[in-house]
């Protein structure tokens, strides 16, 4: 998403509706993406990646106190409240997770000659977190990002996108794909070398055009 | 990379697959992945503190206390991933049966986890998953496979898949039918 006021944020998690689930599954969200950030913004010496991570620190914030709001308004019983508690626990350790990232990001407040040997370990990393641009040539361009299916087809995580001078983080299934964007990816080597190939236009997008029929 | 370096990255890379074991765990309420990822932090908390250790040696060798600075923090963070991790892994241990909900959230989360036995006839059998890209071709990264009673946890990319193997793995909801598919031999590996 684009950078956003604090509320215009938590909006966007509607938790007066949230229920239970919504709210672990976000909050489980978050905290990989978060990760993910993390890593990225000392990989990109990026700043704005890093006030992300914070924010997202802050929204989590807010998951955590309204999941356990919600928890305990639907416990009936014992058992329920047992269950629950165990739940509440699953929350806390992804809470603990988003924790852990705001501290990633805080090493950039270090002395910035000091950080380069992370670039270079992060690079060696099973899965990496690299960039590419996609190039007005490429058919992935006008697309969207659902559509595509960029993870599965590649293995490729957009954890966000660079758009001129804008951010736009851990992008949603519609966000169209536009020419220049700078893509900031997760994932193996080899499943960067592909996404490159489709990425720069040397590739063409695959088609499935029986798979829809197929699953009606 | 020297040793302190790549000591980092396995603190990192192993934190990574701790929580997709916690998770799976979980999502199968399978306590002895649970129990694994108990061991594995065990093991990275002292992995943490020799790099701390070894991060201070060097401060009283080199006098670059701002590497150590980093090096020190970071382990730290890394650490702290790998703890949520086993919070995670203890709701298996503890729990008869965790509740539904936490389930439903892992199958709705935009990463998910999937779990698929490798039937005759796969595309999969007989190569190792570096050699045929699985990540990369089929959108799921794999976690763990066992074979007959055993786990192979993390497995690297010379690891060879075999008929029979269960094969669980990480990656987007919309990946994990083809996978389902590849191991079951329904779908082909494409070139």
């Amino acid at each position: 998403m684009y950078d956003l006021g604090r509320e215009q944020r938590l909006d966007r998690y509607d938790l007066a509706h949230a229920t239970v689930r919504d709210i672990l599954t976000e909050m489980k969200d978050i905290s990989e993406i978060m990760v993910d950030l993390a890593y990225a913004s000392i990989m990109f010496d990026s700043e704005e990646i890093a006030e992300e991570v914070k924010n997202l620190e802050e929204d989590m914030e807010e998951l955590s106190k309204s999941i356990r709001t919600k928890a305990m308004l639907s416990a009936r019983t014992h058992k329920d409240a047992a269950k629950l508690s165990s739940l509440l626990e699953v929350a806390a350790a992804s809470r603990r997770i988003s924790n852990a990232a705001g501290d990633i990001v805080k090493l950039m407040e270090c002395e910035v000659d000091k950080r380069p040997f992370l670039t270079f370990i992060l690079r060696e990393a099973e899965e990496k977190i690299k960039r590419l641009v996609l190039e007005d040539v490429s058919d992935m361009v006008g697309r969207q990002i659902g559509e595509l299916g960029v993870e599965s087809e590649t293995g490729m995580r957009i954890i966000a996108i660079k758009r001129g001078k804008r951010w736009m983080y851990d992008p949603e299934e519609e966000n169209k794909l536009k020419a220049g964007d700078v893509l900031i990816v997760r994932g193996t080597d080899d499943g960067y070398d592909v996404l490159r190939s489709f990425a720069n236009g040397d590739e063409k997008w695959p088609e499935y055009p029986d798979e829809d029929e197929e699953e009606d | 990379m020297d040793q302190l370096d790549e000591m980092l990255l396995e603190l990192k890379d192993s934190s990574e697959l701790m929580i997709d074991l916690a998770y799976s765990s979980l999502l199968y309420n399978n306590k002895e992945i649970a129990e694994e990822v108990v061991l594995m932090e065990e093991v990275l908390d002292e992995l943490a503190n020799d790099i701390q250790r070894q991060a201070i040696a060097r401060v009283m060798r080199d006098r670059d206390e701002g590497k150590a600075f980093t090096v020190i923090k970071l382990a730290a963070a890394v650490e702290e991933i790998s703890d949520a991790a086993m919070q995670i892994a203890m709701v298996t241990i503890d729990d008869d049966e965790p509740h539904p909900v936490i389930r439903l959230s892992i199958k709705d989360a935009d990463t998910t986890i999937t779990l698929a036995e490798v039937k005759p006839g796969s595309d999969l059998i007989g190569k190792s998953l570096g050699k045929m890209r699985l990540a990369s071709r089929s959108g799921m990264w794999v976690v763990a496979v066992k074979r007959d009673r055993k786990y192979l946890y993390g497995p690297e990319k010379d690891a060879v898949i075999e008929e029979g193997d269960v094969v669980i793995s990480r990656g987007p909801p919309d990946a994990e039918k083809y996978f389902q598919d590849l191991c079951s031999g329904e779908e082909r590996l494409e070139e």
